[in-house]
């Protein structure tokens, strides 16, 4: 009759809204008392999996582009560091996980939402983009329209999130060598054209997949903190760490 | 335990060591794997007592249709209605009370040529993007079932969007045509319960503009303002929008969200009755558990406090859960609903850009 278990349980649990970065003493955590669910979460099943991790600064941070494109597979494999191929379920409406990030000796909280893809949930999902603090703009390196439709998605994040939004473009599913019809390149190329920094990712073998979270949280800290004497530039952050992995540069 | 092995037929060997967890199947009767933390040993005691009124409904229902095929809307069927109606006889109530088997009936190889007109490749596409995408922890939507409904749950997604351009298909119609085809297992009576659903019963849901949803939506907030004051205090305080944490409950009709068996018993209702029944259920669900949505702090919080609500004994007990929603958020007249969603639908259209 039932497919899970009873919540049970009570646990704390340590969320700011989102809107401007919230900016805490570290350590010094407001912390609110909710019964929460068990911490297992089903993959296909994205769910609020809280943890009374402590943090210093919280940021939001959206996942968007077309249908099926990966968007909550990217978010699982990096939320869980699990991918179970054929296991999701398309995204309806939108959604949100936590997850907090150590960067420098600071604890960095993410705030990741996930959007529906299809084009009409986007006036339902638009009214989230003011708010966001970044995005990762995703295409599927398989699917020809997904990319074509990028310069359309740009558009629209120029409409409706604030005008300093960290943005990197994300081609997913590199793993697909077989399938693929979207060069690295056309890539590289588009995300130049634009601006934004770009790598390609695999929610299924788990390329890049942390390393696009680090670099937007460090983005975010670095601008949050305004340390005079650190510098930080995510482009030359992005294009380091990529070599250094020895996996997609030649 | 292991050794406590179920044999083909069911019948259970060592039964006087086994637990709850061996005496129950893997997947449930509908074809849906159970969680891994699925708690066999409420389920069971649950179902001892559900097994009962199963039963004694049956019987009623088999003595009410005396081997009729057809049946006429009148009290005492509503009533059988809200009281459940046996798996075996639900393909033939949801198509007489929805007017599904009167389309059905008056057009005779409509589906069939829906299916053979010219296929809309943009449709074809989007509803590909989602079929393996649609119940992959269930058995028969798995390619290799041999009743496999994913064919089925394509020509019925394909017939639609051809019937019904203006629609054409819309994530979460996946779910409903999947259930659908659960239940009915048969593709054309599936589509004209759709069409009933998305044609007559729901406002415009799943339309481009989704204007139904977010006018529902709106309602929803109205209901929650005049019915249960506090909780409507938090979403605002917090600055929490509606679609935020209940989009998924309209668009999927409870898929997903509430359990499988819970979900059926509410689409008897809403089969019978009308869209007001998802109302009933929203309300039912926050006015029970509004202590735990007062007490979030944040809209991360009032967000997690939504999908707890959706979860535990309260909503597993579907029969109980379903006398509660005719009880707990009180009257909800057709009268009042219309005349808000009058108010909401122009106050939507008015924010439309």
């Amino acid at each position: 009759m039932s497919r899970k278990k009873a919540a049970k349980g009570k646990a704390t649990n340590s969320s700011p809204s989102a809107g401007s970065p919230a900016v805490k003493g570290s350590g010094k955590t407001a912390r609110s008392s909710i019964v929460q669910m068990n911490g297992v979460v089903h993959p296909s099943r994205p769910s609020v999996s809280n943890s009374n991790e402590f943090y210093d600064i919280a940021f939001k941070v959206m996942l968007v582009g077309d249908s099926g494109v990966g968007k909550t597979c990217l978010l699982v494999r990096f939320k869980d560091g699990a991918f179970l191929a054929g296991s999701f379920i398309s995204t309806v409406g939108i959604d949100f996980r936590n997850k907090v990030l150590t960067i420098d000796g600071v604890k960095v909280k993410l705030q990741i939402w996930d959007t529906a893809g299809q084009e009409r949930f986007r006036s339902v999902t638009h009214a989230y983009y003011r708010d966001a603090h970044a995005l990762l703009l995703l295409y599927d390196v398989t699917n020809k329209s997904s990319f074509d439709n990028i310069q359309a998605w740009l558009t629209e994040i120029h409409e409706y999130a604030q005008q300093d939004v960290v943005l990197m473009l994300l081609g997913n599913k590199a793993d697909a060598t077989n399938n693929r019809v979207v060069k690295r390149e056309d890539g590289e190329k588009l995300a130049k054209e634009f601006g934004v920094p770009f790598m390609e990712t695999s929610a299924r073998s788990g390329l890049n997949v942390e390393l696009a979270f680090t670099a937007v949280a460090r983005e975010l800290k670095h601008r949050s903190m305004k340390d005079p004497s650190e510098t930080f530039k995510l482009h030359e952050y992005v294009n380091m760490e990529m070599k250094g992995a020895g996996c997609c540069r030649t | 335990m292991d050794t406590a092995i179920k044999s083909t037929n069911g019948t259970r060997s060592f039964m006087n060591q086994s637990t709850a967890k061996d005496r129950a199947d893997r997947v449930d009767p509908y074809g849906f794997k159970r969680s891994d933390d699925f708690d066999y040993e409420s389920y069971e005691e649950l179902m001892s007592e559900y097994l009962v009124i199963l039963t004694r409904r049956s019987i009623k229902w088999t003595r009410l249709l005396k081997g009729k095929r057809k049946v006429q809307k009148n009290v005492k069927l509503k009533r059988y209605v809200r009281k459940g109606i046996p798996n075996e006889h639900r393909a033939l109530i949801w198509m007489a009370a929805s007017g599904g088997q009167d389309q059905l009936e008056k057009n005779p190889g409509y589906y069939q040529s829906m299916l053979l007109s010219h296929h809309d490749s943009k449709l074809v596409e989007t509803i590909r993007t989602d079929l393996n995408r649609t119940f992959p922890d269930n058995v028969l939507f798995r390619k290799t079932s041999d009743q496999c409904l994913l064919k089925a749950l394509y020509n019925v997604l394909l017939a639609y969007g051809h019937h019904n351009p203006s629609v054409g298909y819309c994530q979460g119609m996946n779910f409903v045509a999947g259930y659908l085809l659960l239940i009915t297992r048969d593709e054309e009576k599936s589509f004209w319960l759709m069409d009933a659903l998305i044609g007559r019963i729901l406002p415009d849901y799943y339309s481009p503009a989704m204007m139904g949803l977010k006018m529902d939506q709106e309602v929803l907030g109205e209901l929650v303002k005049l019915k249960i004051p506090r909780v409507w205090q938090v979403m605002v305080e917090h600055n929490v929008m509606w679609t935020l944490v209940v989009s998924r409950w309209f668009i999927c009709l409870y898929i997903d969200i509430l359990p499988v068996e819970t979900v059926l018993r509410i689409w008897d209702c809403l089969f019978y009755e009308g869209s007001k029944i998802l109302f009933r259920v929203a309300l039912t669900l926050i006015h029970h558990n509004q202590a735990v949505i007062e007490q979030a702090q944040s809209l991360p919080d009032i967000c997690q406090a939504f999908k707890q609500i959706t979860q535990g004994p309260f909503v597993e007990d579907c029969h109980a859960f379903m006398q509660k929603i005719f009880t707990e958020p009180g009257s909800l007249s057709m009268a009042s609903l219309t005349k808000l969603r009058t108010t909401c639908r122009g106050r939507v259209a008015e924010g439309e850009p």
